[in-house]
């Protein structure tokens, strides 16, 4: 239990994720109710919850994807909210976003999928600085030799570990990971979840991850938290909430 | 109660017409999205990076997709168009001016309009379907979380593809329909190819020519622009790009009878004004 031992020292780092009372609601139907969450620096927090129950649209609000009703949502110290355009892209290239379905281009090569955030940001303007930059980040997840393929020549878990090679590209300081095992073997689940391990100690970002691989969260968290009716119902490290004694935080775990 | 706010948060993708509104309201939100979105096309037309190659890679799939099908098209409308007339001309002695009579229909009215109505039904739900399964597959949304303004990339690319390319494929079908209307009056009689292009191009003037090449770029316009509308804000998974690439053709071959309606008008009054 690597991730646990890293406990005490998070709690003295800094917040880089503020979420204060944030509600959010789709057609008059709260999702997010009261939720308040305080991510510090290189912490991995996993969030549990049943499926619809809101999860993938806490981090959406994060990045900017979706606009929350109320409430305070700050990264890195400033209210996303209340950002510019111009500030909202700045703040979307320190803020990478994994997503459940890889969302790989599928018009581009894996290399023009890694190439495309950086160019069109101009954060690299030499093409040899952008071809390194492209090496080092498939190198990081062992997939150099699909350079020049096509998305749809990949399989699941490669096209997994080629998203997380396109958000890495940006060198982020957070991760929000959206089920980033789902669908996958157990043995490509356990590949990805190392890999999220190994890019936090690596890269010291911060990361949320929203899983429902017990596994995957057992590996990776320094921190869990259950999502239930629009609020965090419970919190704790991957054992406290295991041996629980609410009947309803044991049920996730189950099938451990 | 209409909320007219509903139309500018469309951008985040939140809003979409319902079923609990009335068709007048969604009629409303609709026109409102898209104006709201032609807005957004021009702000960032104008704004750095310039996608040169994303925009020759659209033009030359636009213009290589439809080429065999415009082609073909473009002939038979010829073909068809002078085997009907050949008749009625002869009636009434006028049979030389047969081409004539063809070249000035094809280039004013039914060459754009042909042409126009087939890239919408090939590219109009091309593109919406393209970036309708882009949404849904959360491509759109990569982008945006990348830092990268997806409009900038995809919409301006597309939408100027198709401005700059339908006017060259009207151009080209004009000329497949010319030797298309050649072939049919050799199918029964000679005439010769010099006899032709002259008796054919005699009557054509430039306020034939201009009006129906300026229209042709406002056709393309529309055929792109709607086609990203439809796709860029598409939802409820593939079921939603179905009905993305549909609408994309049903609005904008609306919109092209619309264009022409008001293009002929203005060609009327400005030859009144400047003959």
């Amino acid at each position: 239990m690597i991730a646990e031992n890293n406990i005490s020292n998070l709690s003295i780092k800094e917040s880089v994720i503020e979420i204060k009372n944030l509600k959010k609601a789709f057609n008059g139907n709260t999702i997010l109710k009261d939720i308040n969450l305080n991510v510090k620096k290189s912490e991995n927090v996993v969030v549990l919850g049943k499926s619809g129950i809101g999860k993938s649209v806490l981090i959406k609000c994060i990045i900017g994807l979706i606009q929350q009703d109320s409430g305070s949502l700050k990264v890195f110290g400033k209210e996303v909210s209340e950002m510019n355009k111009k500030e909202l892209n700045t703040l979307r290239t320190k803020v990478g976003f994994i997503f459940q379905g890889n969302a790989l281009y599928d018009s581009m090569t894996v290399r023009e999928n890694l190439e495309f955030p950086l160019r069109r940001n101009k954060i690299h303007k030499n093409s040899i600085d952008i071809e390194g930059l492209i090496v080092e980040a498939l190198e990081s997840v062992n997939l150099l030799d699909a350079i020049d393929k096509m998305p749809s020549e990949l399989s699941g878990g490669m096209k997994k570990r080629i998203g997380v090679a396109r958000t890495l590209i940006l060198k982020p300081e957070i991760i929000l990971y959206d089920e980033p095992t789902t669908g996958l073997d157990p043995l490509t689940s356990r590949e990805i979840s190392n890999l999220i391990l190994e890019i936090q100690t690596k890269s010291k970002a911060s990361s949320i991850i929203i899983t429902h691989d017990l596994n995957c969260a057992k590996l990776a968290s320094n921190r869990m938290l259950i999502l239930h009716s629009g609020e965090f119902y419970a919190e704790g490290s991957f054992n406290e909430l295991k041996n629980s004694d609410d009947e309803f935080v044991r049920a996730f775990f189950k099938t451990e | 109660m209409l909320n007219i706010k509903k139309i500018f948060r469309k951008q985040n993708n939140q809003i979409e017409p319902n079923s609990e509104n009335s068709y007048f309201d969604n009629f409303l939100l609709e026109l409102g999205g898209l104006s709201h979105f032609t807005l957004q096309f021009f702000r960032e037309l104008f704004r750095p990076p310039f996608e040169h190659r994303e925009f020759l890679r659209q033009a030359y799939k636009i213009g290589l997709s439809t080429l065999p099908l415009i082609g073909i098209t473009a002939f038979i409308m010829g073909l068809v168009l002078t085997l009907q007339s050949k008749p009625v001309m002869a009636e009434f002695g006028a049979e030389s001016w047969l081409p004539g009579m063809v070249s000035v229909s094809i280039v004013r009215e039914i060459g754009p309009v042909i042409t126009a109505l087939i890239c919408a039904g090939k590219i109009g739900s091309g593109i919406g379907a393209e970036l309708g399964s882009m949404r849904v597959t959360e491509q759109i949304d990569a982008m945006e979380v990348s830092g990268t303004n997806p409009v900038n990339y995809l919409v301006v690319t597309r939408v100027l593809a198709t401005t700059f390319m339908i006017p060259i494929l009207v151009v080209y079908a004009d000329f497949i329909s010319f030797y298309g209307s050649y072939v049919a009056i050799n199918l029964h009689d000679y005439m010769s190819l010099r006899l032709f292009v002259n008796l054919a191009f005699d009557p054509l003037h430039y306020f034939d020519l201009i009006p129906a090449t300026i229209k042709t770029f406002f056709f393309g316009f529309a055929i792109g622009l709607i086609g990203c509308y439809k796709g860029y804000f598409s939802e409820n998974g593939t079921e939603g790009v179905g009905k993305a690439a549909n609408s994309a053709v049903v609005i904008s071959s609306l919109v092209i009878f619309i264009i022409d309606l008001i293009a002929v008008q203005l060609a009327e009054l400005s030859s009144k004004f400047f003959v």
